[in-house]
């Protein structure tokens, strides 16, 4: 306790000792505490819950609009640990928006399109659309939402390799175009994060084997 | 300084030690986020998937932000130290409010995003700052004592821009954003009271024991070092970083 003494003295703290008759009285403190606890299982059972894992046993978590938020959570945290399982060795390119000229640009706006996939996604429903496509290839692409707006993940995986060309949220058009770093399934992810059925045209040309989709 | 013996024990007492592990538990969990490439999960994760207004969505997510912010936490403590006068207390609190909620908005709306790294090792400074403070240090050494008021506002205005260089890293959608940002501000400062009403009982307690005003000298003691110790983490994540 010495130490603690000198320090006292060298260090002068900026506050004397508190006044007792200003400090709360155990009896409050008592009365603080107890509120402390009830709030905190309160805010547990009824706000973390829902918040993070979509748990609501009381119903507050919809009345908040909260358990939303964590039923979407656990299900990024589903498709993360499986997404981690299959390709958690692979490299990514980071080649997110168009750095090395991976966004081509619409350049033969005036041709055809060669196909045409059309689909509805029911609310929280998603889809993938990939194309099979060679390192080099170059595909064209436009695409329209009808019904509501979309989420999408434009991304690649291959030979231990991958590569996400865009994402968007909200959205209710895109067009481009992407050339393969890599050999692999290229294309996209939706998912329909409004309230109301959407429908997707997407067009496509270019270079590629054949379409998947992955319902 | 020397530290003897006994000074050392006095360190490794239980509540220091307790002090330390709660600290470094809170830094590991917060820091466990990086992950796979195409989901991005979490609350960023969730933050990416939606558009338009959620107001108690962002009011929650500030709250969490500033309940699970162990060096905005250890601010407050060292503020709310020796205030045990409601009045003052809430003056402070505000003021400090007021410094990171300003920057907080203007950061996030002009996107003044500075690197996360070299702003929390600003805060974690922040925090030997108003230890040191406490201390009397400044008036032991350079024979006055700065302004609190005045420094909880500009410490205040540094945590802000730390808020807003994370919320620009969540990446909101431009759609909502005002509404948002303004529920996630009222949930910093919710979750602010929050945190407050916790360090309130707790040191009304420790305020009514015998010892109080040596443990005192101890904890800020502590405080410098924690605050020196988060500043040297954000010091060296920067480096790896670079």
């Amino acid at each position: 306790m010495k130490l603690i003494d000198k320090m006292r003295e060298t260090m002068q703290l900026t506050a004397e000792k508190p006044d007792p008759a200003l400090l709360p009285t155990p009896k409050q403190l008592r009365r603080s505490t107890i509120a402390a606890v009830i709030g905190a299982a309160f805010i547990g059972v009824g706000v973390y819950l829902p918040a993070e894992y979509g748990i609501d046993p009381t119903g507050m978590g919809n009345a908040l609009g909260l358990t939303e938020m964590g039923k979407i959570k656990q299900q990024l945290a589903r498709e993360a640990a499986e997404d981690q399982l299959i390709h958690g060795g692979d490299q990514s390119l980071n080649l997110m928006n168009d750095i090395f000229g991976l966004f081509v640009g619409a350049a033969h706006a005036q041709d055809a399109w060669t196909d045409t996939v059309t689909f509805t996604l029911a609310p929280d429903a998603f889809t993938e659309v990939k194309m099979v496509m060679a390192a080099g290839d170059i595909v064209e692409y436009s695409w329209v939402a009808e019904g509501g707006r979309i989420n999408f993940d434009l991304h690649a995986h291959g030979n231990g390799q991958s590569v996400d060309y865009d994402r968007g949220r909200g959205a209710t058009d895109g067009q481009g175009s992407i050339k393969a770093p890599f050999p692999g399934e290229h294309g996209w992810f939706w998912r329909n994060r409004d309230k109301t059925d959407v429908t997707i045209t997407l067009q496509l040309r270019g270079n590629y084997a054949e379409i998947i989709e992955k319902r | 300084m020397s530290f003897n013996s006994t000074g050392l024990r006095t360190l490794a007492s239980r509540r220091a030690t307790a002090i330390l592990l709660s600290a470094f538990t809170l830094y590991a969990s917060s820091v466990a986020q990086v992950l796979a490439h195409d989901v991005t999960p979490g609350d960023a994760g969730y933050i990416q998937e939606i558009w338009g207004v959620h107001m108690t969505s962002f009011i929650y997510l500030g709250a969490k932000h500033m309940v699970t912010g162990y060096d905005h936490i250890l601010f407050l403590l060292g503020v709310v130290f020796f205030l045990y006068r409601m009045k003052e207390v809430a003056l402070y609190v505000s003021i400090f409010a007021l410094g990171h909620s300003v920057t907080m908005l203007a950061g996030v709306w002009w996107g003044w995003g500075i690197n996360a790294y070299i702003i929390d090792a600003i805060i974690g400074l922040s925090v030997v700052y108003k230890a040191l403070d406490n201390l009397g240090a400044y008036r032991k050494w350079f024979g006055f004592q700065p302004n609190t008021k005045a420094a909880t506002l500009i410490v205040g205005l540094f945590h802000g821009t730390g808020l807003a260089s994370k919320i620009i890293e969540y990446d909101i959608s431009q759609d909502g954003l005002l509404w948002n940002l303004l529920a996630f501000n009222l949930g910093v400062e919710l979750g602010q009271i929050l945190a407050l009403f916790a360090i309130l009982v707790v040191m009304g307690y420790w305020r009514r024991s015998a010892r109080f005003m040596g443990q005192a000298v101890v904890a800020n003691v502590i405080m410098v070092a924690l605050g020196i110790w988060l500043t040297i983490i954000q010091i060296n994540g920067f480096l790896a970083a670079a």
